[in-house]
């Protein structure tokens, strides 16, 4: 351990300074454009580079790679939209009973799933969620197939119900995906941290420099589980519906996860970047060529994936020169 | 409930658990040796049950007798797979495992795009091979024929994948994946038992593909029906081991058939994960699994 | 920033309607198209229902804008005649089966194509958020073929559908058995629900346990399944066990075939089989099943051999053929014909494109049955935009071919009743 802590603390005042400047020049991007599906594609973009954020803390710093987070965004998103058509408790609140009931979800997966290793854990968090999607499919308290449609009422800051104005969610989800940003900058610095890279390196070697590894994944899958659930609240709120196949789906797993591993895993700057290139080229691929029904929209995004996960095996970023922290320096230190 | 249902369940269920695990071999073999799970595996079923039925309609050949066929061309497939994608995925220096994941994750979208592109999207089925639509009867108890040769042939491809483990190649097979790096020393070619190891557990599928087009429809997207119960089965027998994929694919066979008739079919899925945390919370590596 | 709204449109869909011509397209330079969307599964397992639709709107664009002299409302072409002989322009969008794209879809196409108007969307999921879009951006969403009863008690004021829904053709069922008992003395005693638990087979099969009861009809099975499962020979083994009168199924197509294989092969041969559409009238599982579809009913919306009542039908029947493979007009697509013919009949006496002018002749509409395709008595909307007019009918497979069996005054053939035999 002789990296200088000034490095660290100069870097790290870095990227909050480097974050600041993009929060800001992304809270003026919607303005000058006019057209509503644009914006609404940056309201996804923004969504989804929360999401993985959420999801890169227990898959990219802790290297728990999970292919369940859709339970937690269902989760979050079926409790919030229950709380809000059943019990009239604002979004705003329910979010936190999101929060609440995503981080437990998370601990009661990460209890026997944290004792597999390696694809074992892939797989059983896979199960994990679609046991929990077959369950919501017959479960009639959560209106089961059906599923929970958010009627619209009136435009409302406290329902965050918004007719048809897009930048109301362009803030929401900015907000969303900032925070989300700031949890991941902080634990990055924190003792927890350090742990989760060391877990992630060497389990052997974690152990033997007294880090406490399953408590310390099971933080990482608290936090994660949070985070995700609160994107989950906030796609409810924003699509307006929401039924097990949409919000439970394995494919959701796999989208949360995208833009992490496109970007950077274990990265700070990883799950933005990676959103920032997946979700519009997926979005438009649909509008350009999902019309003609003829598959070449699934070709082409499926290559995507393919090409860069080939071509940038370390994400995105490192084409900006940033560095896996959870990979390289670790093993620079050691 | 009459003991003439049950037993009739049971044994629907257990050839059907036979399919799983011969989809679920093909996995757990290439997982073993190179230690990758292919995402793609149930879009690899999709391919096969489509040449299967290309074949037919063109020529009117029999799925049972496409059998080497669409073995040898799946073989062809898997090759064409590891030299292309998986040899370079596990050639990056970063991230290895996740790359892997999202290299096949990709490439299944990718294939079942192309399927509807080259086929339509409309379902397909074979009607009229000389298995379809014919039953055995054994007192009250009725078998489709279809799926009794299919679990029939299930069992052979099972003991040729043994025998294969014999062979020399088998032996090169289990060297390599005892110490990867160590067999180029004794002059064994890594690379090469690689993709053999790809061809074959890609034909392993290609042979289940064949004998479920004879019963079951086909589209796109029917790999899917497929491949969640595959990763399950192999999870629950243990990766690698070819054992395990058999007794874990009967062990789903019966479970979703016993769940469907004693509490609910619309829960038979969940009577197989349940079996499979409960075995993982005992037996973490699944039940023949190497620690 | 790239430019979406001028992009040239992709897929052959369209093209049937971009191709004229040369004085069909100065005309449509001087009126301006009327370009509606249409929202549909085009990838994923329901992918080939979206391709029928696209097929089928083209194919109802094509009527209106061309010169093929169809006996019904619109049908002589060349535009709409109010509107300076204006072309209808389809713009296709893929919902991938997911309501968030759909919404993303929807707006996209009201935002940057500037539909009119938006026709969907098969699956109930995706109807419920697309329609919550075009209510909230105030254009109407006529729902072609979403059956589920909750969609039009949304309290939506721009949700239009001329198609019946589950609850009306549940209940076409049950008058069904209640006829055909009087008729031939052998009544329904018991019947067996088997329903994916998707939407519509769980709300589907509600409503028919909801009325058999009320008919004092015996539910004697009533089974859920997790829909595009790898197998159903229990399910089948239940039937088989519970052996009732008349077998209801709703399911999609991959199931239904299965479900009638595995019936098969359980040596079980239901006395009647009454499906709720769907998967059963796939032309795609008459080919998987053969024989074994043979004398299997459904509920259907449309009766393709009322050629009598409805002279359109042997036209846009063979239009469809040829452009579809040959394949002959379903429930689905002879919906979806009639849904944009409804739009573009409202459009016409609008006279207008403008939203609310459009709305006000939409809650005006009254066209005879006779004058669609379909076997209805008209279409006329109720204030939560629901068609109160269109009565669904009962068909049986007989030798390879749909028959009306019921009502019994529309019939074109007996029905072949085995209950109680």
């Amino acid at each position: 351990m002789t990296v200088r802590p000034n490095a660290i603390t100069m870097r790290r005042r870095r990227e909050l300074i480097g974050g600041a400047v993009l929060l800001v020049l992304l809270a003026l991007l919607p303005l000058p454009i006019a057209n509503a599906y644009l914006r609404g594609l940056i309201v996804l973009t923004l969504l989804y580079a929360g999401l993985s954020q959420g999801w890169n803390i227990l898959g990219g710093y802790c290297g728990q790679i999970s292919l369940g987070h859709a339970l937690y965004f269902g989760i979050g998103a079926y409790a919030s939209a229950i709380l809000f058509t059943r019990y009239g408790i604002p979004p705003p609140l329910g979010m936190f009973a999101s929060a609440a009931l995503g981080a437990l979800a998370a601990l009661l997966v990460g209890w026997p799933c944290f004792r597999l290793s390696g694809h074992y854990y892939a797989i059983a968090t896979l199960v994990m969620g679609m046991m929990v999607l077959l369950l919501a499919q017959n479960w009639g308290f959560v209106n089961a197939a059906m599923g929970i449609t958010i009627p619209f009422r009136k435009q409302s800051w406290v329902d965050l119900e918004f007719r048809i104005a897009v930048l109301p969610f362009h803030y929401l989800m900015l907000a969303y995906a900032a925070i989300a940003w700031a949890i991941a900058w902080v634990v990055e610095g924190s003792r927890w941290g350090f742990s989760w890279r060391a877990v992630k390196d060497d389990v052997a070697a974690a152990e033997s420099l007294a880090v406490r590894v399953f408590p310390s994944k099971m933080a990482a899958a608290a936090i994660s589980g949070a985070i995700t659930a609160v994107g989950g609240a906030l796609y409810a709120q924003y699509v307006g519906f929401i039924d097990p196949d949409s919000g439970l789906g394995l494919s959701l797993s796999v989208l949360i996860a995208l833009p992490a591993v496109v970007g950077g895993v274990g990265t700070l700057w990883g799950p933005i970047v990676g959103a920032a290139v997946l979700i519009p080229v997926q979005q438009l691929s649909v509008a350009w060529l999902g019309g003609s029904g003829n598959g070449v929209d699934l070709m082409f995004y499926g290559a995507l994936i393919m090409a860069l996960a080939l071509a940038r095996p370390q994400g995105l970023v490192s084409l900006f020169g940033a560095r896996s922290r959870a990979g390289g320096e670790v093993a620079d230190r050691a | 409930m009459s003991t003439a249902i049950v037993v009739q369940v049971a044994l629907g269920g257990l050839l059907m658990g036979l399919v799983y695990a011969l989809v679920a071999a093909g996995l757990s073999l290439i997982f073993g040796l190179m230690d990758v799970v292919n995402f793609a595996h149930g879009e690899l079923l999709m391919l096969a049950m489509y040449a299967t039925f290309v074949i037919h309609e063109n020529s009117g050949l029999d799925p049972l007798l496409q059998l080497p066929l669409v073995a040898a061309l799946l073989f062809g497939i898997g090759v064409a797979i590891y030299r292309g994608l998986i040899a370079r995925a596990l050639g990056v220096r970063f991230n290895t495992g996740m790359v892997q994941i999202f290299v096949t994750f990709g490439l299944s979208i990718f294939l079942v795009g192309a399927a509807q592109l080259a086929f339509g999207a409309d379902f397909r089925s074979i009607s009229n091979g000389l298995l379809a639509n014919r039953t055995v009867a054994m007192g009250a108890i009725v078998l489709p024929l279809s799926q009794v040769a299919a679990g029939l042939v299930c069992l052979i491809a099972f003991a040729a994948l043994a025998l294969i483990s014999r062979t020399e190649f088998g032996r090169a097979l289990e060297a390599t994946r005892e110490d990867r790096d160590a067999v180029a020393l004794i002059g064994i070619d890594r690379d090469r038992v690689f993709s053999i190891g790809w061809g074959i557990g890609a034909a392993t599928v290609g042979i289940a593909g064949v004998m479920l087009a004879s019963f079951y429809y086909i589209s796109p997207t029917v790999g899917g029906n497929f491949a969640l119960i595959a990763y399950v089965t192999v999870a629950l027998g243990g990766f690698g081991s070819l054992l395990g994929a058999l007794v874990a694919g009967i062990l789903v066979g019966l479970v979703e058939a016993m769940t469907a008739l004693f509490i609910d079919p619309s829960l038979k899925q969940i009577g197989i994960f349940a079996i499979y945390v409960l075995v993982l919370m005992i037996r973490p590596r699944g039940l023949f699994g190497r620690l | 920033m790239v430019d979406i709204g001028r992009r040239s449109l992709l897929g052959g869909a369209t093209a049937g309607v971009a191709a004229g011509t040369l004085a069909a397209r100065a005309r449509a330079a001087a009126a301006p198209d009327i370009v509606i969307g249409a929202v549909y599964p085009l990838t994923g397992n329901a992918a080939p229902i979206g391709h029928d639709a696209q097929i089928a709107l083209a194919l109802e664009a094509d009527i209106i804008n061309g010169h093929y002299d169809v006996p019904m409302l619109l049908g002589q072409g060349g535009g709409l005649p109010a509107l300076g002989g204006a072309k209808i322009k389809l713009v296709f969008a893929d919902s991938q089966n997911s309501p968030q794209i759909a919404r993303t879809e929807a707006e996209r196409l009201i935002t940057e194509e500037h539909v009119v108007a938006i026709i969907g969307s098969y699956t109930s999921a995706t109807a419920v958020t697309i329609s919550q879009i075009c209510n909230r951006y105030e254009i109407p969403y006529i729902s072609a073929e979403n059956s589920a009863p909750s969609l039009s008690q949304q309290g939506l004021s721009w949700f239009f559908r001329p198609s019946p829904t589950d609850f009306d053709f549940s209940k076409s069922m049950f008058d069904f058995f209640a006829a055909i008992g009087k008729k031939t003395g052998r009544p329904v005693r018991s019947v067996a629900i088997i329903h994916e638990n998707s939407v519509f087979g769980t709300g589907s099969a509600e409503i028919q346990a909801a009325l058999a009861k009320k008919a004092g009809i015996k539910v004697l099975a009533d089974i859920s399944y997790q829909a595009s499962t790898p197998s159903l020979a229990v399910e089948a083994e239940r039937l088989k066990a519970a052996n009732a009168d008349v077998v209801m199924p709703s399911s999609y197509t991959s199931d239904a075939i299965l479900l009638v294989r595995a019936m098969h092969d359980a040596g079980y041969a239901p006395k009647a089989i009454l499906a709720q559409d769907a998967g059963f009238i796939d032309p795609a599982f008459f080919k998987a099943v053969g024989p074994l579809g043979e004398g299997v009913m459904s509920r259907s919306s449309f009766a393709i051999d009322a050629v009598e009542a409805r002279p359109a039908i042997p036209k846009v029947n063979a239009m469809f053929q040829a452009r579809d493979a040959g394949k002959n007009l379903n429930d689905l697509t002879a919906r979806e014909v009639t849904a944009l013919q409804v739009l573009a009949d409202a459009i016409n006496r609008a006279g207008t494109t403008r939203n609310t002018a459009l709305q006000a002749a939409l809650r005006a509409t009254n066209i005879p049955g006779n004058q669609t395709i379909m076997p209805w008595v008209g279409i006329k909307f109720d204030a939560t935009g629901q068609n109160t007019e269109g009565n669904p009918v009962i068909q049986q497979y007989q030798n390879g071919v749909w028959h009306t069996i019921f009502p019994f005054d529309v019939a074109t053939a007996p029905a072949v009743w085995k209950v109680g035999t």
